[in-house]
């Protein structure tokens, strides 16, 4: 039957593995996209980790995007989606529709959309703002470096919030029915059961949703190349866009590709230690 | 009772209040896709047009490209759609039912699939791709919608072949039936789920994909329907009626798709994740 698999492992090979060991190759030259290179080492990684500080900018943003995400977005989405478990199902399937329809637009439109909801001059959120008598507030968004990178985390943690709460409802759609019950009947309240009956019967889903959240969060990179193209000042970079830029604005190609060998590493080892982390956590 | 009513008053506005933020920016572009551009710059919040303007919608459509963008669109993405499901309804399929000596090699090369960020393909692939005259061809685009879709398309399957039987299956074998024959008439209809599913899945996500598209293609005449957008940025983009327009026009067939096929789409979306 091996013949059932080499089809799809041969598309996997040619567009994951080889063009993997080319930026390994790439990433030690000096390439320019263009003529001759010399091969100079380490030396592309080496000043990445040690004389760049846009890298390690990008690196902050992401675990501050992480942050908002498990620990803002995540709750709200957790706490809705029991709200919904409590719903008729027809009204609970027509919310959870609702939420989810950011999730299913091109990040292109999600983009656009939230520029000109952000635009200064006739974004409807100024508008709102300026209507509510706060003024002083209605700013440029997305290019006020005290406000831009929150800016630009919301829209994702927007976009993101259907993800989220389609999986808890999922997940407490599983919970059996007499475990509630049991509880209820033992006296514990609304709130203790979700805390010790419901929420630890939910440990592994919740692990692998926060799994799935750094993932996501460190592959972040349309929204922002679309909306603040990194900006102002490199103040929203994440990783992909800065790459994408080193690659092919500036066309240093063996820079990009050492960065492309860093993001892979990093988006491996962290998925790693994080479902390490949360199975030790979970027991 | 009233403080139980009270809270249930409370947890539906809150319910509801979600289901505006979610809402209130589409709203407000669809509205705004109806006034001149003028309007937009005026004070009021929003203003419902009493006199909508539909032909920002035929600016949009031919200064956005539609028709060109669309075809395109449609047959990158198809073709796509059907590679992937085949391929990984196959690698699905054998993954669930087979012990081979190198599963594990294939399941890791799987795994790559999951974790490897798209962007840190695109440099190399870009040069890679090159070599063979792939960049700037609708193949080019094809075979990278394919991979990146084909790992979580093999989980779907899998996880759904591991919840069937097998004795229909064997029964076939010993009858004599080939592989091929086992696959196409008693397999698949029984896939059918994890097929909508799939498919549904990997033409939504090709037809909104914009970074992959926008690295590997150049010339005008291929570009996908995500650039209609992206072209009021130049040449039209003091025409803020017409860009809105534009969004809504090019955001309607994924709704559509998703309002149709949103129990599959939810679905596969937590497939993997959360066990029945």
């Amino acid at each position: 039957m091996a013949w059932l698999v080499l089809p799809g492992l041969a598309v996997l090979v040619f567009s994951l593995a080889v063009p993997l060991g080319f930026s390994v190759y790439y990433s030690l030259t000096d390439w320019d996209g263009l003529g001759a290179y010399q091969r100079v080492g380490l030396d592309n990684y080496r000043s990445i980790l040690t004389d760049d500080p846009v890298f390690w900018r990008s690196l902050r943003n992401v675990v501050a995007l992480i942050a908002v995400t498990i620990f803002v977005q995540n709750p709200c989405a957790f706490v809705l989606a029991a709200f919904l478990s409590r719903l008729s199902s027809r009204a609970s399937r027509l919310l959870r529709t609702i939420y989810f329809v950011p999730a299913v637009l091109s990040l292109v439109i999600v983009a656009k959309l939230w520029v000109d909801v952000y635009n200064p001059t006739f974004g409807i959120l100024n508008k709102l703002l300026r209507a509510v008598g706060l003024d002083a507030l209605a700013i440029s968004w997305l290019s006020n470096p005290s406000t831009s990178l929150a800016a630009v985390i919301w829209i994702i943690v927007w976009q993101g919030f259907g993800w989220a709460l389609l999986f808890y409802y999922a997940a407490l759609m599983t919970v059996p029915r007499d475990l509630e019950e049991a509880a209820r009947v033992d006296g514990a309240s609304w709130l203790a059961t979700y805390r010790h009956v419901i929420i630890p019967h939910l440990y592994p889903v919740i692990s692998t949703v926060i799994v799935i959240d750094v993932i996501s969060s460190m592959k972040q990179m349309e929204l922002i190349y679309l909306t603040t193209a990194g900006g102002p000042g490199q103040l929203t970079q994440f990783l992909g866009v800065y790459l994408y830029q080193k690659a092919f604005v500036s066309g240093e190609y063996g820079y990009g590709n050492a960065l492309s060998v860093l993001f892979v590493l990093l988006s491996a080892g962290l998925t790693f230690l994080v479902q390490r982390g949360m199975r030790v956590l979970s027991r | 009772m009233s403080q139980r009513k009270a809270l249930t008053w409370a947890l539906q506005v809150v319910l509801v209040g979600f289901a505006g933020m979610q809402l209130f920016p589409l709203a407000w572009v669809f509205i705004a896709s109806l006034q001149r551009s003028g309007d937009l710059f005026g004070n009021d919040l929003l203003r419902l047009p009493t006199d909508p303007q539909w032909h920002n919608y035929t600016r949009a459509w031919t200064d956005g490209q539609i028709v060109r963008y669309g075809l395109n669109s449609l047959i990158v993405v198809t073709t796509s759609t059907v590679a992937s499901t085949a391929l990984s309804f196959c690698m699905g399929y054998a993954l669930a039912r087979m012990r081979w000596r190198w599963k594990r090699l294939v399941l890791g090369v799987l795994g790559l699939g999951m974790v490897v960020p798209i962007h840190a393909t695109l440099l190399p692939n870009f040069i890679w791709y090159g070599y063979f005259g792939l960049i700037d061809t609708r193949l080019g685009l094809i075979i990278p919608y394919v991979a990146f879709t084909l790992s979580f398309n093999t989980l779907v399957y899998t996880g759904h072949f591991r919840n069937l039987p097998t004795a229909l299956e064997e029964a076939a074998l010993l009858d004599g039936a080939s592989w091929p024959r086992i696959l196409w008439s008693i397999v698949a209809p029984l896939a059918t789920p994890a097929t909508v599913t799939v498919a549904v899945m990997t033409f939504l996500s090709g037809w909104n994909e914009f970074i992959m598209a926008n690295t590997y293609l150049a010339s005008d005449e291929l570009r996908t329907l995500p650039f209609s957008i992206i072209r009021f940025e130049g040449q039209y983009s003091s025409d803020y009626a017409a860009q809105f327009a534009c969004m809504v026009i090019v955001a309607l067939p994924a709704l559509a798709l998703y309002l149709f096929f949103s129990k599959h789409i939810m679905a596969g979306a937590t497939a993997g994740a959360v066990k029945e």
